[in-house]
């Protein structure tokens, strides 16, 4: 962890944290992960919200805790060492809710943080694997007196089929680009799919979803969707290198601990000079992305200069990281790291599927050149 | 201008020609009608994936994920329904007698579609391979006369290789290795026989299979000297099946523990040991690393097919993908980074497939395939009628000669240098398919966004089936180690390959 754990508060989240998942998540990571096929965590789920990880971020005037950024990635990279499932969750409502604080919806989240009794209760569904002007299908809003409708269908509405709210970007009937519209999920017009199988994260369940003319209030003002996720999109981009970088560490541990005790050749995997290198490469990577993760949260909590363009940087960076360590935190383990008995599988998964929140990976990096690179704002490249 | 001798001194300098224009050596050299059947065997896979494979890729899939111990008898039964058991072997023991060095062809295909399920019929043959690879003529005509009339019968024969242990993966695989103290799986000589003790582990499709082909050990302190390679049937007394691995990804086939309790395996199962080596050329230890080359030279060729196949099936699903999907007004299919991604998608399916084709054609003039590859016998195989092959090899098969001739031609004749170059070729083959297909899996989830990462838009799966390729056969480090010592270190005197000088 190379977070600079300098105040009392921050190491005692990195210690409630880190707790808690080796707690209450580790041992249940492959029963968990078994989800749609297996139960829902709901009551891991709960036993987060009764620790206040979902409030982390929320300003203490609306009910939360109040922390910044760097906490928040604390308890992400702690969490996701051992189950990003949960980190996944976390982060959609995460989303969900920075999205509502830059469209001045702040009663909107102090009412629901007020209301809540439960996790289900506090949980705002989203979009959280696209950036929603990609070219997918969004559902249509039409205004009918004083209020809208929607009709039409959105994939993969992450944690859709757990939560009570989501977030739905959808298009406003004749007009351009995508607004954003606050909707209850428990209303008769919505039709959800089963937890959609996905590649990882299995236990942060994504539903399709079909709106009959289901009733939807708009978030923030209209058209302004695409502005409201840009401004989101950098924060939490860098929550998920956060996880990103708690996977990489999940994944070096359990390699090196396995080369630690298992023999081949009449020698310790650790022995043989070929297994050294590959284990450094994974030290090396997990080193550089602690660092860049921790660089970049010293940076936007200190509203440094050219801070948003550095952070994209670093949490690009980590991202792509984290693929290819996990990928070889199951071949350092042989063919033990492809079975689900060990953490390696997993953790493989949830980096490809992590790498993936917030939109389309390549377009991520060409929306980078547009905004910071050829818009003369000033980064810190030369 | 150049003499003779300088002309051979200078071609034998490293790279040796001979090692590095494989394909440009076989032409001519290699029948012709193998071209045509090549054609022909890509359009029998094609059928297959359309009919078969395609629509139950990802219901199998699906089944897996729900529950590990999913067996997948249906599409076992149904490949044998294709007769996709025997379209390699031989005529001479029965088969369809498709040349063996199409299989690769066939092998991209099917994973292009669904690796899980190629692997059903990939994994057959890779215990075909092993049993052909000890030329033990008399059980493999046996054997490969039950893979005929299972498909007859509509009850499918088919056989896996068990080498693999739960303390010795890169150990069982690698004569260097194999004295280390791993290795647990020992035979006992009795009178008529053998008894086995011990387990295997990760062995594919091993619950559904009937025939095992199996190594154990006299000695498990020198089991490299000592090994002994059988084939067991499923139901023989003490022999059982335990339990099934919970993988990640190709879920189309099964990984098995198969468990030995005082099995006595009788002398007319075993296909060699040191008793039957004696004889050789080599010695015990240096035959059974020829064995392994043998397998691995035809089998890891096998598995980059596969892994050209997968980055080919990450490939289309991408292509597919982009061509439908529109971002910034545009189809991502005219976005420049887009098909410059694609492009190098392509490339990289391209670049695996020569490398492959290149070990098969290694195979084909020095290796497993040679003597089908030879013109008179490929044409004798390929027009004389089935029958009086079948009736003729099948007589042969039991003498005792024919195992003595065949040994002498494939074990005895065979040149250290063409051991270096078929088992060199088969690892390069091996970790560039699988890197490939790996890498573009990759490149399809990046590509595809919340798309890629969905169970129903196949990329996903794609990328959870490719990452076993970089595994299993030996992983790819070990796989780079091999080609090393295959086809560099020799140049250079005191180098260490596998042994413990190397650090
Ligand atoms: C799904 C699946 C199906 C399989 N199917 C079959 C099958 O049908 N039949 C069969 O016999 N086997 C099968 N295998 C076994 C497979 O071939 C082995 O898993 C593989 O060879 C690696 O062995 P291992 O898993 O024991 O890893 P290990 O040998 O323990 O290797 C672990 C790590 O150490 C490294 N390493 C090991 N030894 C050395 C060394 N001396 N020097 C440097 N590095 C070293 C490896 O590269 C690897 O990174 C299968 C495996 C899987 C996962």
């Amino acid at each position: 962890m190379m977070m600079a754990l300098d105040n009392k508060e921050l190491t005692l989240l990195h210690k409630t944290s880190r707790e808690f998942a080796r707690k209450e998540l580790a041992p249940g990571r492959e029963e968990n992960d078994k989800h749609p096929f297996g139960p829902f965590f709901q009551h891991t789920l709960d036993q987060a919200f009764a620790l206040d990880f979902f409030h982390i971020t929320l300003p203490k005037e609306l009910g939360g805790v109040g922390h910044g950024i760097e906490e928040l990635c604390v308890v992400m990279g702690n969490i996701c060492e051992e189950d990003s499932s949960l980190g996944g969750i976390l982060f959609t409502h995460l989303l969900s809710q920075e999205i509502l604080l830059r469209a001045d919806e702040e009663n909107r989240l102090k009412q629901v943080a007020a209301d809540a009794k439960n996790a289900a209760d506090f949980l705002i569904a989203t979009s959280a694997m696209a950036n929603p002007s990609e070219g997918w299908e969004l559902p249509v809003a039409k205004k009918e007196g004083n209020s809208y409708h929607l009709t039409g269908s959105i994939d993969y509405v992450v944690t859709g089929g757990v939560a009570r709210h989501a977030l739905i970007p959808a298009t406003i009937h004749s007009e351009t680009g995508f607004s954003y519209f606050w909707t209850d999920l428990t209303q008769q017009r919505i039709d959800k799919s089963d937890p959609v199988l996905s590649h990882g994260l299995n236990a942060c369940p994504a539903v399709d979803i079909r709106f009959n003319h289901a009733g939807a209030a708009l978030i923030g003002e209209a058209q302004r969707g695409e502005e409201y996720f840009r401004k989101a999109f950098t924060p939490m981009q860098l929550v998920a290198a956060a996880m990103a970088s708690g996977i990489m560490r999940g994944s070096f541990n359990e390699a090196l601990a396995y080369c630690r005790d298992r023999k081949q050749g009449g020698r310790k995997l650790k022995e043989w000079s070929l297994m050294q290198m590959m284990l450094s490469e994974l030290s090396i990577r997990l080193h550089v992305s602690e660092m860049l993760l921790s660089r970049a949260c010293e940076a936007i909590t200190q509203g440094e200069k050219g801070a948003e363009s550095a952070v994209q940087a670093a949490a690009f960076h980590i991202l792509s990281s984290a693929t290819e360590l996990t990928s070889d935190g199951i071949q350092a383990m042989g063919g033990v790291g492809y079975m689900k008995d060990f953490g390696q599988e997993k953790r493989f998964r949830d980096a490809g599927q992590v790498q993936a929140l917030l939109g389309i990976f390549p377009m991520k990096k060409i929306r980078f050149f547009r905004e910071f690179i050829d818009s003369g704002i000033k980064t810190r490249n030369p | 201008m150049i003499s003779r001798r300088e002309e051979r001194m200078l071609r034998e300098r490293e790279p040796k020609f001979e090692d590095t224009l494989l394909s440009l050596i076989a032409t001519g050299r290699q029948p012709k009608g193998i071209i045509r059947e090549a054609r022909k065997i890509i359009a029998i896979a094609r059928k297959f994936n359309d009919e078969v494979a395609r629509p139950a890729s990802l219901v199998i899939d699906r089944k897996g994920l729900e529950d590990h111990r999913y067996l997948p008898w249906e599409y076992v039964k149904k490949a044998n329904e294709y007769k996709l058991y025997t379209l390699f072997l031989p005529k001479m023991f029965g088969g369809q007698g498709y040349s063996p060095a199409c299989s690769c062809y066939f092998m991209e295909e099917l994973a292009a579609t669904c690796l899980g399920m190629s692997n059903i019929v990939g994994a057959h043959y890779l215990g075909l391979t092993i049993l052909l690879s000890t030329w033990n003529m008399k059980i493999a005509a046996r054997i490969c006369r039950e893979v005929v009339e299972g498909e007859k019968s509509g009850s499918p024969c088919i056989l896996t290789l068990a080498m693999t242990e739960p303390n010795a993966g890169t150990d069982s695989q690698n004569v260097e290795f194999m004295d280390k103290g791993g290795l647990g799986c020992h035979a006992r000589r009795v009178d008529g026989g053998y008894v086995i003790n011990g387990n295997k582990i990760f062995i594919t499709m091993g619950h559904v299979s009937t025939w095992h082909i199996v190594q154990a050990y006299t000695a498990l302190d020198k089991a490299s000297e000592t090994m002994v390679t059988f084939a067991v049937k499923t139901g023989q007394k003490g022999f059982s099946f335990g339990k099934q691995e919970k993988k990640m990804g190709q879920k189309g086939s099964v990984a098995s523990e198969l468990i030995f309790d005082e099995c006595f395996i009788p002398d007319d199962q075993v296909c060699l040991d040191t008793e039957q080596a004696a004889s050789l050329r080599r010695n015990i230890k240096e035959t059974n690393e020829q064995l392994f080359a043998y397998i691995w030279s035809a089998s890891r060729a096998g598995v980059g097919a596969l892994g050209v196949g997968a980055a080919r099936g990450a490939f289309e699903t991408a292509l597919d993908f982009a061509s439908n999907h529109t971002i910034d007004g545009e189809r991502m299919i005219n976005h420049g980074w887009c098909q410059s991604m694609l492009a190098e998608m392509y490339k990289n399916v391209a670049a695996g497939r020569s490398l492959y084709s290149e070990a098969n054609f290694a195979n084909g003039m020095y290796g497993l395939l040679k003597l089908m590859n030879f013109k008179s016998i490929y044409y004798t195989n390929r027009f004389i009628p089935k029958a009086i092959l079948l009736k003729l090899f099948s007589w042969i098969c039991e003498k005792k000669a024919a195992t003595w001739l065949f040994r002498l031609i494939y074990l005895d004749f065979q040149e250290d240098a063409e051991i270096d170059r078929v088992d060199g070729w088969g690892s390069m083959a091996k970790f560039a398919g699988s890197d490939a297909g790996a890498a573009n899996c990759r490149m399809a989830l990046e590509l595809m966004g919340q798309a890629g990462v969905r169970h129903d838009r196949r990329a996903e799966k794609m990328m959870r089936d490719a990452k076993l390729l970089q595994i299993y056969e030996g992983t790819n480090q070990i796989n780079r180690l091999n080609l090393f010592k295959r086809l560099v270190a020799r140049s250079y005197e005191d180098v260490h390959t596998f042994s413990s000088s190397t650090r």
